[in-house]
């Protein structure tokens, strides 16, 4: 049936939870892509069969015309699924971006489900949002509700090491060890689940 | 037009209609009881309606009412809108309902789909607001894709209308790393 694959493929990325990747589907991807190969083919065939008939593509109302539409429908239909799977993946890259990218690599079971493209995607919209931050010498990421106090105590859930560079100082983030940090330094730490705050 | 990308347009297009062709196509496997690539003249065939709808517009063919606005819908949403199993007719049934309506030409789809929306919103609202978690669950294999989206938001209001009273700890965890936590001794 036409347009079924493509279909499946976006229904693949609706069932997946809200904001969480799925792996890429390599294989319903490319079969997508190989039916549009297959409709611009019969396409082609059908316009150049009303061609040698002598009709005028444009006008002639057949059965050969209407056969070529559906086709065409088809290719249309499959192209916008295609975008919709890749489009509504890279949103959800771009809000990893901001929510865990900023400070490290992605986690390594999220790194997986991306392939080549979106890998390359995610790293080149980190870096230019970085530069940005770093050239207007502003962190667009910290919290949006301005803090009563602008320090806050943690407590280390998870050994980061020693000489950790924060605004004004280092510090030795050992495990269970606890610090009066500056917030906007604490919460990048706090997203990524390696601090509790109290 | 709803957004080119939006993923539940997209679905919701998929849903089959039945439809009459007006003319003849040539080289489509379209019709599942014809023997040759081809669609003949006056076939009977259910097509998605992204199909339909520009073959519609095009004068090939004409599309009739689909099953889920039937009857007999119509009789169990007059009785009793509220407990309706409007997902398994449609998980799409408002959507799908407003797109099929101009089509078909049937102003009483559009009068159905209101009423039914109407007592169906105001149900909602109330279960989110009031019912423990676990008696609504089978309420919720009722709603279609917009309503459970409607229930959550009146859930998630809900809470945060609790947290903000109560107040709690701003900062979180970012949710997409949700899963890996690992039990920390």
């Amino acid at each position: 049936m036409h347009g079924r694959k493509a279909y499946q493929l976006v229904k693949d990325f609706a069932s997946g939870e809200k904001g969480h990747l799925k792996s890429f589907n390599n294989e319903l991807f490319d079969r997508v892509i190989e039916e549009c190969n297959e409709h611009h083919n019969a396409l082609q065939s059908l316009i150049r069969k009303m061609q040698e008939e002598g009709l005028e593509v444009q006008t002639a109302k057949n059965a050969d015309h209407y056969g070529a539409l559906i086709h065409h429908l088809s290719l249309i239909r499959n192209k916008r699924c295609l975008m919709a799977y890749v489009y509504n993946r890279a949103e959800i890259v771009r809000e990893l971006a901001w929510n865990v990218g900023l400070l490290h690599e992605l986690p390594h079971e999220i790194q997986e489900k991306l392939n080549e493209t979106e890998e390359q995607y995610f790293k080149d919209h980190s870096k230019s949002l970085k530069l940005y931050m770093s050239q207007m010498n502003l962190d667009v990421n910290v919290d949006m509700v301005p803090p009563k106090d602008p320090y806050i105590k943690v407590r280390v859930l998870e050994d980061l090491g020693s000489g950790i560079i924060l605004s004004d100082k280092t510090a030795n983030f050992a495990r269970h060890s606890m610090h009066f940090l500056k917030r906007t330094d604490a919460e990048q730490y706090i997203s990524r689940d390696k601090d509790v705050s109290y | 037009m709803a957004n080119y990308y939006n993923i539940d347009d997209i679905l919701t297009e998929e849903e089959f209609v039945p439809v009459v062709f007006h003319k003849a196509a040539n080289g489509v496997i379209i019709d599942p009881s014809s023997e040759t690539n081809s669609v003949e003249q006056g076939a009977k065939v259910e097509l998605p309606l992204w199909l339909a709808q520009e073959l519609c517009l095009r004068q090939a063919v004409s599309i009739s009412v689909p099953a889920c606005f039937n009857q007999k819908t119509r009789l169990e949403i007059q009785a009793d809108a509220a407990c309706v199993d409007l997902r398994s007719r449609s998980p799409y049934f408002y959507e799908f309902g407003c797109k099929i309506a101009p089509l078909v030409g049937d102003k009483t789809v559009e009068v159905l789909l209101l009423s039914a929306f109407k007592i169906r919103y105001k149900e909602i609202l109330t279960k989110a607001y009031t019912a423990a978690h676990t008696a609504t669950s089978k309420f919720l294999t009722l709603l279609t894709k917009e309503e459970t989206n409607l229930y959550e938001a009146a859930q998630s209001s809900m809470a945060a209308f609790k947290k903000w009273r109560k107040g709690g700890p701003r900062l979180q965890r970012a949710s997409v790393l949700g899963r890996k936590r690992k039990p920390i001794e």
